[in-house]
C-alpha cells in the first residue's frame, strides 16, 4: 500500500475504471475513465426499422447509414438534451452491454450535461439511469467543468462551439456560473443549414447523397453537365434517411471549405467591405468542393461569407423560408439566450455600462472603429439584440464579477467542432482584444482536432479517475434518501 | 598472446566501447572450451570472432529463469470512499491495490480512505436561533443606520461646501465682470491696474467673510489667493467663464441625482429586510460552497434581489455577532470581519470597472507615463548613490567596539589589515554594483554613514596610525588613573609636537605608509625584499653579476646584505632592481643586435 500511496501523492489518481458518457447533439461519446480517448463515438441519431409485421427495431451507430426501406432516422438529442428517452436508454444499453460488455456493478458512471438543463430534466435523467442500469453510483458533471478539468484550469471561460448550440460558460474553481452562461443556436447546424440553403439555390447543381451514387465523372459545375449514375436501391427510402444522408454533405462542406475572414465582412464602411470582399475573391482564396455527384463547385468569397455568420449571424439571409423557420425568430433576428438571463436585474445595469465602454463588439481593425457603432444598433433596435460569438463572450465577460474578469479573460478555452474552422481563433482573439482593451485576453484551443471535439469527454475521464472525486459519487440509496432536490442542487453542482 | 595482441600487431583497432562487454563474455564462456581441451593460446586467437550466439550461455539463461522473483501481487479490491463519513452512504467501487488479498482485507478494516484527508470542511459558525438572530439584526440595523447617517452627514457637508464654493465663484465672476469693465476704461498703466486688482481682492475677501461660515474662511482665502493671478489676465478669464457656468450648472444637477439615489437605496433597504429563513438559506449555501462568493452569488436563488455585496455583508455581519458572543474569541478574525464595508467594496469595484474601461490610447499613455516616472526614479536613486559614495569618501570608519582589543601591537596590525580588507571589499562591491547597474538592475543607494554628516570631526585621519594609537593609549591611561596624568602629559606633548626627521631616526621611528605588513613580529633579516620578485632565471643571472661584483648574497638562496639595517636593506633592494633592469637592457640590446645582423646578412650587406 505504501508504494501505492506514494504514487498517489504525485498524481492524485485512483483508477476505478468508471464509465464516462458524454451525450452531445451530434455525437455521443462513451468510454472508460482514465483513458485518453472515448472507446465509442457514435452519432446521436438512431434508425428505426419497421418490417412487414410492423415490428419496430432500433439501430445505432454505423448501421444507420445503410439504405433500407421504411427506415427512419430520428434524433436522440437536441441542444445536448435528450428528446427521445426510449431511444437514448436503448442506445446506451446497447453500447454498455453488447459493445463494451460492462458489468454494471463494477463501476460507477459519470455523465456530462450542459449548463442549460433544468431540474426536471435532470431528475428524469438521473432516475432513468438508476432504473434502467444497475450502476452502483453516478454523477452528473457539467460539460464546461469537464473542459476546465481537461485543461487543468480551475478558473476559465469555456466557449463551446457545438453542433446545435454555441455556449459560453464561466467556470470558477471548477464550478460553472449558471447566471452568467450564454447560449445561442448559431452553431454547426446553423452553418449546415446555411450551406444547404446556399447550395440549393444554385441551379443545375445536382445534390445526391453518396449512398445513391454508383459511378461519377468529375465535372466543373457551371460549365459542364453532371455525369453520374445512380445505384439501384430498395424502394421506400424514407425522407428522414435521405435528409440525414444529405446533411453529411453539408457537414463535409463545412469542415473542408469554410474559412473565417480576418475582419468583419459587412463592415459599415462600404468601401472597406468592398475591398475586403475583393481581397477574398482573389484566385488564391478559391477552393473547389466536389459533391458526391462529381460536380465541383468553385467557391471564393462565399467560403468566408458562410463562416462569417458565426461572428455575425445576420450576415447570411436564408432564401428558403422553411430553413430559416428552424431558427425560432423568423425575421432573421435570431437570438436564444440562456434562461438564466431572466432573473438578473442587476446585471442588466452593468451590461448597459459595458456596452458603452467597449467599442461595439465586432469592430475589428482599429481604423473602422469610428464608423462601427452606429450600424448594429440600427439593426437590433427593433427587438432582441443578436449576438455573434464575440458579442456573446464580451457580454459574459462584462457580466461576471469584476474581480474574476481578469483571470477568466486570461483563460478562455475554445472547444467544440465548429471551432476547428480555420482562422476562427485568430479572428476571435483580435476581436476580443479590440473590444476589451483593458483585459489581457488569452485563448486556449487544443491543437489536436479530435481532442477538441471530445474535450468534454476527456475532461470527464480525468475527473472520474481522481482519488478525491470518489467521495462525490451518488448511489441510488443516497438519492432516494436525500431526495432529488438536495442531490441535484448540492451534489451535482 | 591474445587476439588483442595480434590486432595490435596488425594495426587493427577495435571499438573501445565493445571491448569490455566482450571480455566479460569470454570470462563467462571460459570454462566450456577448457573442457574441450582446446589449447589456451589457440583459444585466445579466437578473440572477437566468437560466434554471436553463445550456445554455452544456455545454461546461464536457464539459471536466470531459475532465479525466482517473487511476483508482487495486485488485488482488485472493493472500497468505500465514504467509509469514514458519518452520513456517508456506502458506495462500493473497485480499484487495484498492491498486496495480497488477505493482507489487504485485514488492513482495509481500520484504514480510512486514502483521499479522505483532502475532504476538508470550512469552519463556518452555526446560525443562531431566531430570537437572537432578531436581536442581532436589530443591532446591525441600528449600526448601519448610524453609518448611513454619518455618510449622509458627510455628504451633506460636502454639498454645503460645494454650494458655498459655487456661490462664491459666482460672486467672483460678477466682480470680475465689473473689474473687467473698469480695466477696459482705465487701461493706461500697469501700476494702476495692479492696484485695482489688489483692491478688488480685498473687497472679495470681505465679501467671502460674510458669505462663508467661520470654519472655512481660511480655505476660501487660499482659493482666492490662487485665483488672483488669473484676474490680471482678464481676457483669458472671459473665455473660461462660459465653461465655468456650465460646470456649475452640472454640479447643481448632480447632487439632486445623488439624493434620489440615496433615497432609492433606503427604500430598497427597507423593502427587503433579511428574514431568518433567508439568512439560514445563505448560511447553508456558504457552508455548502465553501465560501466561494462568486459561486454563492450565482446559486443564490431565494426570490429576493440581492447583490453579491449584500450577501457578503449579511453573512459577515451575522458571523461577527455570533463570534463576538462566543467565549473563545479570535480577535484577528473579528477585526477582519469588521473591516468589510459594502460601500467601500462597491467603490472598489467601480474603480476597477473604470480601469477596465480605458481605451487603448489611454492605456498606452498611462504606460508611457509609468515608464517615464520610473526613469526619474532611477535617476534620483543613481544620484543618491553617487552622493553617498562621495560622502563615504569623506568619512573614515568609526569604531563601535571596545578599543581594548586593539591595544597590543598585534591587535593594531590586525585592525589595520581588517580595515584594508574592508576597503578592498568595498571597492569590489562598488565595481560589482556598477556592473549590475549596467545589467539594468535597480541600484539601491547604500545608507549614508552617520559619520558622513558634516559635524563629524575628521582630523584623526590626518594622524599616523602610531600617533593615533599612542594618543589612544594616553587617553585611556588618563581615564584609568589620573595619578599618572602628569607623566602622560609629558609624553603626549612630545608626541603632539611633530618630530623632525632626525629625531625620528634617532628614535628608530619609521612609518610604513601604504606598505603592507604581515601580522606578528618579524626579523628584518628574514624579510623578503620586493626586488626579489623575479623569475628564477633572472635571479640566477643577477646572482652571477653579484658574484662578479663581489657583493655578498649571504650565501645560498637567501638574498640579503650581511648587516640588514633598514638603510642597507633599502639600498640592497635598489641595487637588486637596478641589476635586474640592467640585465634586461642587455638582453634587449643583444636581441636587437642579432636582429640587425640577421637583416644585414639577408640584404647581403656583409
Amino acid at each position: 500500500m505504501s508504494t501505492n500511496n506514494n504514487s498517489n501523492n504525485v498524481y492524485g489518481g485512483d483508477e476505478i475504471n468508471a464509465i464516462v458518457l458524454d451525450p452531445g447533439s451530434y455525437h455521443t461519446r462513451l468510454g472508460y475513465a482514465g483513458d485518453d480517448f472515448p472507446k465509442v463515438i457514435v452519432s446521436s441519431n438512431y434508425g428505426i426499422h419497421e418490417d412487414d409485421k410492423s415490428n419496430k427495431k432500433k439501430l445505432f451507430g454505423e448501421s444507420i447509414n445503410v439504405p433500407r426501406s421504411n427506415f427512419d432516422i430520428k434524433p436522440i438529442m437536441k441542444d445536448s438534451l435528450i428528446v427521445d428517452w426510449d431511444a437514448a436508454t436503448e442506445q446506451y444499453s446497447h453500447y454498455f452491454k453488447s459493445i463494451l460488455n460492462i458489468d454494471f456493478n463494477e463501476q460507477p458512471i459519470l455523465i456530462t450535461e450542459p449548463v442549460w438543463t433544468d431540474n426536471k430534466y435532470r431528475q428524469k435523467f438521473v432516475e432513468t439511469f438508476y432504473e434502467t442500469f444497475s450502476f452502483p453510483a453516478l454523477y452528473l458533471a457539467k460539460a464546461p467543468t469537464c473542459v476546465s478539468f481537461e485543461q487543468g484550469r480551475p478558473n476559465c471561460l469555456v466557449v463551446d462551439l457545438g453542433h446545435d448550440s454555441v455556449s459560453v460558460t464561466p467556470v470558477i474553481d471548477g464550478i460553472c456560473l449558471l447566471k452568467n452562461s450564454m447560449k445561442t443556436n448559431y452553431g454547426g447546424r446553423f452553418l449546415d443549414d446555411q450551406i444547404k440553403d446556399f447550395v440549393k439555390s444554385k441551379e443545375n447543381l445536382k445534390v445526391e447523397p453518396t449512398y445513391k451514387i454508383k459511378t461519377k465523372v468529375p465535372t466543373l459545375y457551371p460549365d459542364e453537365e453532371s455525369k453520374f449514375d445512380l445505384k439501384t436501391l430498395p424502394t421506400d427510402i424514407t425522407e428522414s434517411f435521405e435528409e440525414f444522408q444529405q446533411n453529411k454533405i453539408w457537414h463535409e462542406f463545412k469542415e473542408t471549405v469554410l474559412e473565417v475572414p480576418d475582419r468583419k465582412l459587412n463592415s459599415s464602411n462600404g468601401q472597406q467591405a468592398a475591398s475586403l470582399r475583393e481581397f477574398y475573391s482573389q484566385s488564391n482564396y478559391k477552393r473547389l468542393f466536389e459533391f458526391p455527384t462529381g460536380q465541383s463547385l468553385e467557391l471564393g468569397v462565399e467560403r468566408f461569407e458562410l463562416a462569417e455568420s458565426i461572428f455575425d449571424p445576420q450576415v447570411y439571409k436564408f432564401k428558403d423560408e422553411s430553413l430559416s423557420a428552424r431558427y425560432p425568430a423568423n425575421s432573421g433576428e435570431l437570438s436564444i439566450k440562456s434562461k438564466y438571463d431572466d432573473y438578473r436585474p442587476l446585471k442588466r445595469v452593468r451590461k448597459a455600462e459595458s456596452n458603452q465602454s467597449t467599442p461595439q463588439p465586432g469592430a475589428t481593425g482599429g481604423e473602422d472603429d469610428q464608423s462601427q457603432p452606429s450600424q448594429p444598433d440600427s439593426k437590433s433596435s427593433s427587438s432582441v439584440e443578436i449576438r455573434g460569438l464575440t458579442q456573446l463572450i464580451s457580454h459574459t465577460l462584462s457580466s461576471i464579477d469584476i474581480d474574476l474578469r481578469a483571470s477568466v479573460a486570461h483563460n478562455i478555452i475554445v472547444t467544440g467542432g465548429v471551432s476547428l474552422i480555420p482562422q476562427l481563433t485568430e479572428r476571435l482573439y483580435n476581436e476580443l482584444s479590440n473590444s476589451n482593451p483593458g483585459l489581457k485576453i488569452r485563448l486556449h484551443a487544443v491543437g489536436n482536432s479530435s481532442e477538441r471535439v471530445n474535450q468534454a469527454w476527456i475532461g470527464g475521464s480525468v475527473l472520474a479517475s481522481l482519488g478525491t472525486f470518489h467521495q462525490m459519487w451518488v448511489s441510488k440509496e443516497e438519492y432516494e434518501e436525500a431526495g432529488p432536490e438536495r442531490i441535484l442542487n448540492q451534489r451535482f453542482r | 598472446m591474445s587476439a588483442n595482441d595480434i590486432l595490435d600487431v596488425l594495426n587493427i583497432s577495435r571499438d573501445d566501447s565493445k571491448q569490455p562487454a566482450k571480455k566479460k563474455q569470454k570470462i563467462n564462456a571460459e570454462p566450456a572450451p577448457r573442457q574441450t581441451g582446446m589449447a589456451r593460446e589457440l583459444y585466445n586467437l579466437l578473440g572477437p570472432n566468437t560466434p554471436p550466439v553463445n550456445i554455452t550461455n544456455l545454461s546461464t539463461v536457464s539459471r536466470k529463469d531459475n532465479v525466482k522473483f517473487k511476483v508482487s501481487p495486485w488485488t482488485k479490491m472493493p472500497f468505500n470512499p465514504n467509509k469514514t463519513k458519518k452520513d456517508g452512504h456506502e458506495v462500493i467501487l473497485n480499484h487495484w491495490v498492491k498486496g495480497s488479498k488477505e493482507l489487504l482485507e485485514q488492513d482495509e478494516k481500520d484504514k480510512p480512505y486514502f483521499f479522505d484527508k483532502f475532504d476538508v470542511k470550512l469552519d463556518i459558525p452555526e446560525l443562531v436561533d431566531e430570537d437572537t438572530f432578531d436581536t442581532y439584526m436589530e443591532e446591525i440595523r441600528e449600526h448601519q443606520k448610524k453609518i448611513k447617517e454619518e455618510r449622509k452627514q458627510r455628504e451633506k457637508e460636502k454639498k454645503e461646501q460645494e454650494a458655498k464654493d459655487r456661490e462664491r465663484r459666482e460672486k467672483e465672476k460678477q466682480k470680475l465682470q465689473e473689474q473687467k469693465n473698469s480695466n477696459n476704461s482705465t487701461n493706461s498703466s500697469d501700476n494702476k491696474s495692479n492696484q485695482e486688482t489688489d483692491n478688488a481682492e480685498e473687497k472679495k475677501k470681505e465679501s467671502n467673510g460674510e458669505l462663508s461660515s467661520s470654519s472655512n474662511t481660511s480655505k476660501n482665502e487660499e482659493i482666492t489667493g490662487n485665483a488672483s493671478p488669473s484676474k490680471v489676465k482678464v481676457s483669458e478669464v472671459e473665455a473660461n467663464e462660459e465653461k465655468e457656468t456650465t460646470d456649475a450648472e452640472k454640479d447643481e444637477e448632480k447632487p439632486a441625482e445623488e439624493e434620489e439615489e440615496d433615497e432609492e437605496e433606503d427604500e430598497e433597504y427597507l423593502k427587503e429586510p433579511w428574514t431568518y429563513e433567508e439568512t439560514q438559506y445563505l448560511f447553508d449555501l456558504c457552508s455548502g460552497l465553501e465560501l466561494k462568493w462568486p459561486i454563492i452569488y450565482d446559486r443564490y436563488n431565494y426570490g429576493t434581489d440581492r447583490s453579491a455585496e449584500d450577501l457578503r455583508e449579511q453573512f459577515y455581519s451575522i458571523c461577527l455577532k455570533i463570534l463576538d458572543s462566543q467565549e473563545t474569541k479570535n480577535p484577528a478574525l473579528i477585526d477582519s470581519l469588521r473591516a468589510y464595508s459594502k460601500y467601500r467594496e462597491l467603490d472598489r469595484k467601480q474603480y476597477l470597472e473604470n480601469l477596465l474601461k480605458r481605451t487603448p490610447a489611454e492605456i498606452a499613455e498611462e504606460e508611457s507615463l509609468v515608464i517615464e516616472a520610473r526613469r526619474f526614479e532611477m535617476a534620483a536613486k543613481k544620484m543618491l548613490l553617487e552622493r553617498s559614495h562621495l560622502l563615504s569618501l569623506l568619512d573614515s570608519p568609526q569604531s563601535t567596539q571596545q578599543v581594548q582589543q586593539y591595544l597590543s601591537s598585534q591587535g593594531i596590525t590586525n585592525l589595520y589589515n581588517h580595515l584594508m580588507i574592508l576597503d578592498k571589499n568595498q571597492k569590489k562591491r562598488q565595481a560589482q554594483q556598477s556592473k549590475s547597474q549596467v545589467s539594468n538592475q535597480e541600484p539601491v543607494p547604500p545608507p549614508i554613514p552617520i559619520a558622513a554628516s558634516s559635524s563629524f570631526k575628521k582630523d584623526k585621519s590626518f594622524q599616523t596610525h602610531l600617533q593615533q594609537y599612542l594618543a589612544g593609549v594616553l587617553k585611556q591611561n588618563q581615564n584609568a588613573n589620573p595619578g599618572v596624568k602628569q607623566e602622560a602629559n609629558a609624553i603626549q606633548q612630545l608626541l603632539m609636537k611633530r618630530l623632525t626627521q632626525k629625531e625620528e631616526e634617532a628614535y628608530g621611528l619609521f612609518f610604513h605608509g601604504t606598505e603592507k605588513l604581515t601580522p606578528g613580529v618579524t626579523l628584518r633579516s628574514t624579510q623578503k625584499l620586493p626586488g626579489l620578485q623575479q623569475k628564477q632565471s633572472v635571479l640566477k643571472s643577477v646572482n652571477q653579476v653579484f658574484q662578479e661584483l663581489d657583493i655578498p648574497t649571504a650565501g645560498g638562496t637567501s638574498w640579503k646584505p650581511v648587516m640588514p639595517t633598514r638603510k642597507s636593506m633599502a639600498a640592497y633592494d635598489d641595487l637588486l632592481k637596478s641589476v635586474v633592469a640592467l640585465l634586461e637592457l642587455k638582453k634587449g640590446k643583444d636581441k636587437l643586435e642579432s636582429e640587425i645582423k640577421l637583416i644585414k646578412s639577408q640584404r647581403g650587406l656583409q
